[in-house]
């Protein structure tokens, strides 16, 4: 089981927070390795988010929810 | 694992509709070396609604190119490299910006293969960026596809979906007719503006062309049909899904583009259900919707069971306040109220 962080946008800040902008991927779906899954936001700046892994991802944020950069927004299980 | 599970885990790779116009942009770019892309804000910008968004690093300055805030030159330095045999793609950043270099775009760009007797080409594509619905003011949320459609010698393509995004500037690129290619804002998936879900689905990967001149029926329906393209056809669709619960069976075609119009679907989908609804944002007058209600009138009025329907633009400049700009905007509520009224 592989962790997805919000990844660290901000130096200054360990614990600035984001939006989870967009999911690319829906809960329970089959993912590969370097697949596209979201885009997050942090001080209008976007980022996206890859699959570190291959396997079967579990969202645990929402669109829209505010997520602390480097805490879980999904595991690949 | 059952049948339906497999269904379900079945990975499908999604893009928005900006990363999928990108792609379409960077494979072809790799494929061609002729192929380059100039405008204002297009490198490390990324585009300022994300057209271009990475290209930079891969391709560099060279073949993304950053220009001044001159469109008259470099829209003119992309047909003269047209000319000569590249494949230039010159990013107008406002469709509403077509003001300030018309006489390169409908004179130049658009006639010199006609001037030409047929014997030099301009293999270029012009993309814009289209549409209102985000307060940005009335020089800045036309849509204006009626206008470069009334001006022979250029294709005009409109997608509305991720994958006709890829599709249709890959064939684009490969045409060798000027090509303008016109993104609205409001479908390309960006996470400042306001969230649509349908901006974000699944993409073909690879190769991947959609045919120019070719409507796509993206909902059957049997009691109208909405005749629709760009972000219109996703506020149809929302409205099509709506009206599903009242038993009303829409119908939805997606145009994808002005040049060519695809007449032969119009009277397809017009002949099926003897109703149609043009939902069409641009301007009211002189413009796409009379021509599509035009189609079908000149082929066989008899197809129509009830009078057809026009939902645009009122003829005026677009508000500021957003409030007044939805009031005018094609949304919604003027689609439902426009099935309703030809359903009688």
């Amino acid at each position: 089981m592989t962790e997805v962080p919000f990844p660290v946008m901000s130096q200054a800040d360990p614990a600035a927070v984001g939006i989870l902008a967009t999911w690319y991927v829906r809960d329970g779906e089959t993912v590969g390795d370097g697949q596209l899954i979201a885009e997050v936001q942090m001080d209008k700046v976007d980022m996206d988010v890859t699959a570190p892994v291959a396997g079967t991802i579990r969202l645990s944020a929402a669109e829209g929810e505010e997520v602390t950069q480097g805490s879980a927004i999904a595991v690949i299980e | 694992m059952t049948i339906t599970d497999t269904t379900a885990a079945q990975a499908t790779r999604r893009l928005n509709t900006s990363k999928a116009m990108v792609e379409a942009i960077a494979q072809e770019m790799r494929a061609d070396p002729e192929v380059f892309y100039l405008g204002e804000d297009v490198g490390a910008y990324g585009g300022i609604f994300s057209s271009t968004t990475g290209l930079l690093d891969e391709f560099g300055p060279t073949r993304i190119i950053d220009t001044p805030i001159s469109e008259t030159a470099f829209i003119g330095l992309a047909i003269g490299a047209a000319t000569e045999g590249m494949r230039p793609i010159a990013e107008l950043m406002f469709a509403d910006f077509m003001g300030v270099c018309l006489d390169q775009i409908y004179n130049h760009m658009a006639k010199i293969h006609y001037e030409s007797g047929g014997n030099v080409k301009v293999p270029m594509v012009l993309t814009t960026a289209v549409g209102g619905g985000y307060s940005d003011g009335a020089q800045h949320s036309q849509t204006l596809w009626g206008t470069f459609a009334h001006l022979p010698g250029m294709k005009v393509v409109v997608p509305a979906l991720p994958a006709d995004a890829k599709g249709l500037m890959t064939s684009a690129i490969r045409d060798d007719s000027p090509v303008v290619y016109m993104f609205h804002k409001g479908v390309m998936g960006l996470p400042w503006m306001a969230k649509n879900p349908r901006s974000i689905d699944v993409v073909p990967e690879g190769d991947y062309a959609v045919p120019i001149g070719k409507a796509n029926v993206v909902r059957e329906g049997t009691d109208v049909s909405v005749v629709t393209l760009s972000l219109s056809v996703h506020h149809a669709l929302d409205v099509a899904e709506k009206l599903e619960a009242d038993g009303i069976s829409v119908e939805v075609l997606d145009l994808r583009s002005l040049v060519p119009l695809d007449r032969d679907a119009i009277l397809e989908t017009v002949g099926k259900t003897g109703r149609l609804v043009v939902v069409d944002e641009d301007y009211h007058s002189f413009g796409l919707s009379g021509e599509v209600v035009t189609t079908v009138a000149e082929h066989d009025p008899a197809l129509f069971t009830a009078p057809p329907e026009r939902v645009t633009l009122p003829d005026t400049p677009i508000p500021y306040a957003h409030s007044l700009e939805h009031a005018v905007l094609p949304r919604h509520d003027r689609i439902e109220a426009g099935i309703r009224k030809v359903l009688g």
